[in-house]
């Protein structure tokens, strides 16, 4: 395999050239006072970093929370260390069933919306599109301005929740009628989620606009779709769902409000206490039509970046890389046709829910070809294991346990016993919290030193590598074996059944391991904080790759390029046998003396 | 009976038709098991195999020519079609001998099922079989079904919506509010069971139990006989909270 | 390198452009969903409109639609290069425009009061909600537009865009068209079927 490319250096220089050539991106003289550079910031770095806080800070409020929630079940009649008695000292520090319920909900909500969303879409993407593609910013940087600031705004609402009379939203995060409306759900807790949600997926809309116009229309001369690298096709995909998705569940969440604000019956019926020929169900049809995008949304920003880091670290052009592209498109074409495989036990149609089946299992397809593709990319590589790629390669690990077990829930008749139970859980923080959340470690390891232009830790960062994916492993496997043994999701006391009670030893182990999961994030948070005063300062390519973010300064200056750079070559072309001295080949360098074909450029 | 793998984790499966889906999630964990090895495999090999050493270079290859193109595909049709295509024929074959296929024959045991924040209100149609009549037998929390005759339900929620869930059954079914919804299944030996409720559905949710008492069929028509007897006695039609149930779905 | 193909304002009119053209397909997806919900909601009814309702008005509606086109084809004219540039035919149009649209808002009212004032109200069940969530909601839109056409108004005035290339001007136009295209889908969907 490959025989015939060793012998003929590909030619590097043909590279196709779109009409656009972007001579309206004037450079705009540097904001100089602190409101307009760290604030209302329109530099799509200063908003990337915004956002990169932003999602860490929910991250972590996120994350303390799971660790609560996984405290009650294994640890029921308990107090919390510390936190309890701050929460609920009426009760001697014993989470109470009520907020349990909130706090799943907000967990869910939270680490979705505001802390998975911000760091990959928000941070990630603003950080790279503009920097990969050779561009000087987004192409509306003040529509990037509100975006984050409209973010800002709903994640007020969802903080506002929390000290409102009845509390947060707690009706899961989905927030199924008619559980969420007045029936189920009295106090404003639910209806500022809605608000919440509401604007946060205006931002996202915004956000998305952005990135698609800014792909489309910024890329640098010679920069084809074919050129871009991997990680601005998640993103740029994402955005994509993100425009087209959102607006759908928005419709949705609007319905929502009509009918607990206005008095509105589109999801009121019931059998006897709620009068209406609502239906609830539709909500769930709304929902999930951007649900099941929602989860692409999540990951494929992740699969982009792990598919240029695979490449970059195994020093070898990513394998089959016009595949792994189109494998992620028809991902993203497929993933607006299978939401139904959430709704097996709804009482859908039978042939509804057996069409939903067969085109969900149709999703294996391409995911199998950029499966092989991460493989083929590390086949006769020369792999450098640093931070970045120990995490990398986690993706993949977590990634292919999350989507087989994908399988068990896309068949019928398995999933009418899992539906609803922990193995779904299990399945869902595989492939959208532990996946991202690895790729999310992945990219910060690797564009810290782009970001902040210093070098992050590297042996601190192997520790946390390995003390992340280790109870990572154990805690959600474990919840697919509880939710095998028919364990329900969303239990405040499992053991209020007495066919859950032999879960016990299972339920204290992953407690266990989620609580060291928790406290090894000590390791990044500190060596984030501290690289970000006192790291080594950062080389302008200190990983030795090629594409245009390493051709400049760390960090970059306010216009990113002093020069639109014109793009020669793919983003991964390692060990070009053309180039001598250096085992990488940055996008716009010439090889040898190689005139630049201008003259190429044009229509 | 069946027997399968780990089966102290579980509940024992006391129906006719539960070993479906443990037989497709059995079916489905093997292959899987056996496609995460192989990608655990490759992993940890090639990240031993091709880790950095001085003086190896990496191949430069960009994977695009005929050869790769063509593993990937074949690899990637022949998981479609042992692993995907196989479970959806096993699943297609499951919905329509089980799922959706409703028992009709006359020994049949109709129940009614409106679950409420947090209990199970359970009705038998009586004497008359016909729900939301004076003779019906009603239920709170306990629902008694025979050995042997297939039961059907007609689900809906009277508040919010619930899911009727056996896990000695591995059967579950949301019931909404305004519109019913079916399932059956059938035991195969008696004893009492737990009833849980498998959707959110407010704070006390995880306590949402219910009973079922599977018994020999000559015990399920003592009880009916004694309980139709009752409900008569009982029923008060100025009780409006008493008064729900609705045309038999079938 | 930076060789200028094309005169700057072209090249930035174009990326707004494309912007709009996203933010609208996901605004369209937005209606999309709202009248997928309607669908759902009337193939469940087992009458529409429900026994004892009267059906909605269908002439002031008409009537209504007939405004909108008209502000539609107006504005189109109104904001084509020729005319943006000279300064009185944009002017006539963005007026004309202005004017149509507060028309339509008023014979919108004039729609609901009668029928919120007989008891028809929102919570009158789906095929109230439907009916005031929908056209509610679309009513809001064109308020919208009406704000965003206003904002043109002074530059129209002094003369801003008599380089005929104007991204507002053009932008404005977009979402107006868009909204004019939703109320006729929301007419034929809502009154008439
Ligand atoms: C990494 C540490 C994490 C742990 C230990 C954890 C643990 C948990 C637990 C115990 C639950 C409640 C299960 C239940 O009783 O129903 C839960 C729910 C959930 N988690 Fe996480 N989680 C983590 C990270 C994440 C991340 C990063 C995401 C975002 C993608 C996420 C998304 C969710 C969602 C959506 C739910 C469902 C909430 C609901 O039922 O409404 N989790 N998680
Ligand atoms: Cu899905
Ligand atoms: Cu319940």
């Amino acid at each position: 395999m490959g025989d015939a490319t060793m012998s003929k250096p590909v030619p590097v220089r043909h590279l196709h050239v779109g009409p656009e050539f972007h001579a309206e991106q004037h450079i705009h003289p540097e904001p100089t006072s602190f409101l307009s550079r760290y604030v209302f910031s329109k530099d799509h770095k200063v908003i990337a970093k915004q956002f990169l806080w932003y999602g860490l800070f929910f991250l972590v409020m996120g994350g303390v929370m799971a660790m609560m929630i996984r405290w009650q079940i294994a640890f029921p009649g308990t107090a919390f260390p510390v936190l309890g008695q701050l929460l609920w000292p009426q009760s001697g520090g014993v989470m109470p069933p009520q907020s349990y319920a909130a706090f799943f909900t907000m967990h869910g909500t939270l680490m979705i919306f505001f802390a998975i969303t911000p760091i990959l879409i928000g941070a990630f993407g603003n950080l790279l599109i503009p920097l990969m593609i050779g561009a000087r910013d987004m192409a509306f940087p003040t529509l990037n301005l509100m975006s984050f600031w409209t973010n800002v705004l709903a994640g007020l609402c969802m903080i506002v929740s929390f000290f409102v009379p009845m509390g947060p939203a707690a009706g899961g995060w989905q927030s199924y009628p008619t559980l969420s409306t007045l029936v189920g759900s009295p106090g404003h807790g639910q209806t500022l989620w809605i608000l919440g949600i509401f604007l946060t997926g205006s931002a996202s809309i915004m956000g998305a606009v952005n990135y698609i116009t800014t792909v489309v229309r910024l890329r640098a001369p010679g920069m084809g779709y074919f050129q871009m690298p991997l990680s601005v096709w998640g993103i740029w995909l994402t955005a994509i769902l993100n425009a087209l998705f959102v607006p759908v569940l928005a419709a949705g969440v609007l319905l929502l409000f009509l009918d607990r604000v206005f008095g509105s019956h589109f999801f009121l019926a019931g059998a006897s206490i709620t009068k209406g020929g609502g239906d609830p169900v539709l909500y769930q049809h709304l929902f999930w039509i951007f649900g099941h995008p929602e989860v692409y949304i999540l990951i494929l920003p992740a699969w982009g970046i792990v598919s240029d880091l695979l490449s970059f670290f195994s020093r070898k052009p990513a394998f089959g890389y016009k595949a792994t592209a189109l494998s992620m498109s028809v991902i993203t074409l497929l993933s607006m046709v299978v939401y139904g495989h959430h709704m097996f036990v709804v009482g859908m149609s039978p042939l509804l829910s057996q069409g939903f089946m067969t085109l969900t299992m149709l999703i294996s397809i391409p995911s199998a070809v950029f499966f092989l593709n991460w493989l083929g990319t590390m086949w006769r590589g020369s792999i450098r294991f640093a931070t970045p790629m120990l995490f990398s390669l986690g993706v993949v690990f977590v990634f292919g346990l999350g989507g087989l077990t994908g399988l068990h829930l896309g068949a019928i008749s398995s999933d009418i016993y899992l539906h609803d139970s922990y193995f779904v859980i299990g399945h869902f923080h595989l492939t959208m919290a532990a996946s991202v959340l690895l790729g999310a470690f992945a990219a910060i390891y690797f564009w810290f030193p782009k970001m902040f232009g210093k070098m992050m830790n590297e042996t601190l960062g192997k520790w946390h590598f390995w003390l992340t994916i280790i109870p990572i492993t154990i805690v959600f496997c474990g919840m697919l074996v509880v939710g095998y043994a028919g364990m329900q999701r969303r239990l405040y006391n499992y053991e209020a059944y007495e066919f859950l009670k032999h879960l016990h030893p299972i339920n204290v182990w992953i407690t266990r391991a989620a609580l060291l999961l928790g406290a090894s994030q000590f390791l990044f948070v500190g060596n984030f904080l501290s690289s970000l005063i006192s790291g080594k300062k950062a080389a302008e390519n200190p990983w030795e790759v090629g594409t245009l973010e390493w051709t400049i300064p760390s960090p970059p200056p306010h216009h990113n390029y002093d020069e639109i750079p014109v793009v020669l070559h793919g983003p991964h072309e390692f060990n070009n046998p053309a180039v001598t001295g250096k085992d990488w080949l940055a996008q716009d360098e010439p090889i040898g003396d190689e005139p630049v074909a201008l003259g190429a450029v044009g229509n | 009976m069946h027997q399968w793998p780990f089966s102290w984790l579980t509940t024992v499966d006391v129906s006719r038709d539960g070993w479906r889906a443990e037989a497709l999630f059995w079916y489905t964990t093997l292959l899987c098991v056996i496609a995460f090895a192989l990608v655990t495999f490759a992993l940890v090999y090639s990240s031993w195999k091709y880790r950095a050493r001085p003086g190896v270079k990496a191949l430069y290859t960009h994977g695009t020519d005929r050869k790769s193109f063509a593993v990937t595909g074949i690899l990637a049709a022949l998981v479609f079609v042992t692993i995907d295509m196989n479970l959806v024929r096993v699943s297609q074959a499951d919905v329509k001998e089980y799922t959706y296929n409703w028992p009709v024959s006359p020994d049949t045991v109709r129940i009614e099922v409106m679950p409420q924040q947090w209990a199970w209100n359970i009705r038998y149609a009586g004497p008359d079989g016909v729900f939301n009549t004076a003779d019906d037998v009603v239920t709170l929390n306990e629902m008694r079904v025979p050995v042997g005759r297939p039961v059907m339900l007609n689900l809906k929620a009277k508040d919010v919506i619930h899911s009727f869930y056996i896990p000695n059954f591995r059967l579950k079914q949301d019931a909404n509010p305004g519109y019913v919804t079916r399932t059956w299944f059938q035991a195969l030996q008696p004893g009492n069971f737990e009833i849980a409720c498998s959707q959110m559905c407010g704070w006390a949710h995880y306590k949402m139990k219910g009973d079922l008492i599977v018994e020999p069929e000559a015990d399920f028509e003592r009880w009916m006989k004694e309980a139709e007897g009752d409900a008569k006695r009982r029923f008060d039609p100025a009780d409006r909270e008493q008064l729900w149930g609705w045309e038999w779905v079938q | 390198m930076a060789v200028t193909r094309f005169p700057v304002p072209e090249e930035s009119r174009r990326t707004s452009f494309v912007g709009m053209v996203m933010a609208l397909a996901s605004w369209t997806m937005l209606f999309v969903a709202l009248f997928f919900a309607y669908a759902v909601l009337r193939l469940r009814a087992s009458a529409w409109p429900p026994d004892g309702l009267a059906p909605l008005p269908k002439a002031l509606p008409a009537l209504n639609t007939l405004v909108l086109l008209g502000s539609s084809i107006l504005l189109h004219f109104g904001s084509r290069p020729e005319a943006e540039a000279k300064r009185g035919a944009l002017r006539r149009a963005l007026l004309g425009t202005l004017a149509l649209g507060s028309l339509f808002l008023a014979l919108q009212l004039a729609v609901w009061v009668p029928l919120w004032r007989s008891g028809f109200r929102i919570d009158t069940g789906t095929y109230g909600s439907i009916f005031y969530g929908l056209t509610v909601f679309h009513a809001l839109h064109v308020l919208a537009g009406l704000v965003a056409l206003a904002v043109l108004l002074p530059g129209a005035f002094s003369g801003t865009y008599t380089s005929g290339r104007a991204s507002a001007v053009r932008l404005s136009a977009m979402f107006w068209h868009f909204v004019d295209a939703v109320w006729v889908v929301m007419f034929v969907a809502v009154y008439l079927v």
